[in-house]
């Protein structure tokens, strides 16, 4: 049997499309992608706990690594390499302003605006991570097109706080008892209350409530300029060639490493309109994990999947 | 560029039929989907109303690499006169509509190539690709309005071809 083959030229594509898992900071556990039994995913279902992005603009990676040669002889000539610092850095541009996306697009704590007055409510243990079941008279007090967080009142706990993904460090303990649930990543829209059930219009970013949790309604999103706390999230950025191949990138560790900025895309021509898009830019420090295969240290990983039949 | 711009004729023509049925255009006596290639079609004296009309344009290659790239400009030309039963006052909407399901039909941006020789016609290697369409103003011609879009389309040449 032959097999039918062609010449493929570099790979052509139109858009990046990332996804970001959360660190396990308290562990120092970052999520690992195997492209070998992964690279196929879903682009628009990543499995979990990869969470979609969608689309990216300018997307720019650049490697600091640096290597120097040692030199020997009389007269001194290039006798080995070594490696003498690895680092990269990544920075993108995010097209839709969400909880995530800004959070991602700062190098610092992100939090949630609880809604003013806004109460409490304790959510049932059969709830889902996109159906939150209350109790009838608790549920009476949520609408649909509000913004919820959903996360344990805080009681004192310090160090990494928020689950699963964590949101803050805290050094000394406070007496906020809302805290939690304002730098929480379980946050999602209301898009219909029925009976004692509030069904969301999202998922929660961290999956199904944990037992204990309260939802409250919040009115947005804040970032601070300043501050101690860096997140730390797993990065994949993959590229979809015409031909159905894929290019992946995967940093297993990225701490944003830029202050909130903004870009601002005129959305018509020049001179044809004042309207500006606003664009969250984001960049970010590639942190270094060691490869479980060989135990080297290393910060990301470039994957290639041929299209089908394409010569490699 | 001929399977390719076959293809992307027919990647198009049951895009439009999945999307909208009921756009369809009576053409040598059988009842198609709304839209045609024209080069392909007795000459027209007027382009028929509410229909897509595939019109190939400009030509290149690129012969530099692996695989030589060729690539052909496609107007796709669409007109309406809106409806009788409004007195033609619904043109406007109507040509939203086509111009709405043009973006629609014209993603995703590839399709398999197909050679179109033998019947059914066979899968080849490759995808043709295209760019995201570029649509021009809307032309007024008494009670008719016009509006065309321009779409480069690409495809790797393939052994045979």
């Amino acid at each position: 049997m032959t097999a039918m083959c062609f010449s493929t030229p570099a790979p052509v594509a139109r858009r990046v499309r990332a996804y970001f898992a959360p660190v396990n900071r308290a562990a120092q556990q970052p999520v690992l992608f195997d492209p070998g039994p992964q690279g196929w995913f879903d682009l628009d279902n990543p499995p979990a706990p990869w969470l979609n992005l969608g689309f990216i603009q300018n997307f720019v990676r650049k490697a600091s690594s640096k290597s120097s040669a040692i030199a020997a002889g009389i007269p001194a000539a290039p006798l080995e390499q070594v490696r003498e610092s690895i680092g990269a850095q990544v920075s993108l541009q995010f097209l839709a302003w969400t909880k995530l996306s800004m959070a991602l697009a700062t190098a610092s704590q992100h939090m949630n605006m609880i809604a003013p007055g806004a109460p409490s409510a304790a959510v049932r243990s059969d709830s889902t991570a996109s159906t939150i079941v209350l109790s009838a008279g608790d549920a009476a007090g949520f609408s649909a097109g509000q913004i919820v967080a959903i996360d344990h009142d805080y009681s004192g706990q310090t160090g990494y706080v928020g689950s699963p993904i964590n949101g803050a460090y805290l050094r000394q303990p406070l007496t906020d008892v809302d805290y939690l649930r304002r730098i929480t990543f379980n946050t999602g829209l209301v898009a219909q209350v029925t009976g004692s059930t509030l069904r969301l219009a999202q998922a929660l970013a961290g999956g199904a409530p944990e037992s204990g949790v309260k939802v409250q309604a919040i009115a947005g999103f804040v970032d601070r300029e300043g501050g101690s706390f860096y997140p730390e999230w797993s990065g994949l950025f993959v590229m979809e060639g015409v031909q159905g191949e894929r290019i992946i990138f995967h940093y297993p560790r990225l701490q944003p490493m830029a202050s909130a900025e903004e870009s601002a895309l005129p959305l018509a021509a020049k001179g044809q309109g004042r309207l500006e898009r606003v664009i969250l830019n984001a960049q970010f420090l590639a942190l270094p994990v060691t490869d479980p295969l060989d135990n080297e240290r290393i910060v990301c990983y470039r994957s290639f999947l041929p299209a089908p039949n394409a010569l490699v | 560029m001929q399977n390719a711009k076959d293809s992307f004729y027919i990647a198009l023509r049951n895009r439009l039929a999945a999307l909208n049925p009921e756009r369809t255009i009576l053409l040598r006596g059988a009842i198609r989907p709304g839209i045609l290639v024209e080069d392909a079609e007795a000459p027209f004296p007027q382009l028929p109303s509410d229909v897509f009309v595939v019109r190939w344009l400009g030509h290149g290659a690129d012969i530099e690499i692996a695989s030589t790239l060729v690539a052909e400009e496609c107007e796709i030309v669409y007109g309406t006169c809106g409806c009788q039963t409004y007195g033609g006052l619904d043109r406007g909407r109507a040509l939203s509509q086509m111009d709405g399901e043009l973006l629609a039909i014209l993603q995703p941006f590839s399709t398999p190539k197909l050679r179109f020789a033998s019947q059914p016609p066979g899968a080849m290697l490759t995808q043709v690709f295209w760019d995201e369409p570029v649509f021009s103003p809307a032309v007024a011609q008494r009670d008719r309005l016009t509006r065309s879009a321009k779409v480069m389309v690409y495809s790797y040449q393939e052994e045979g071809e």
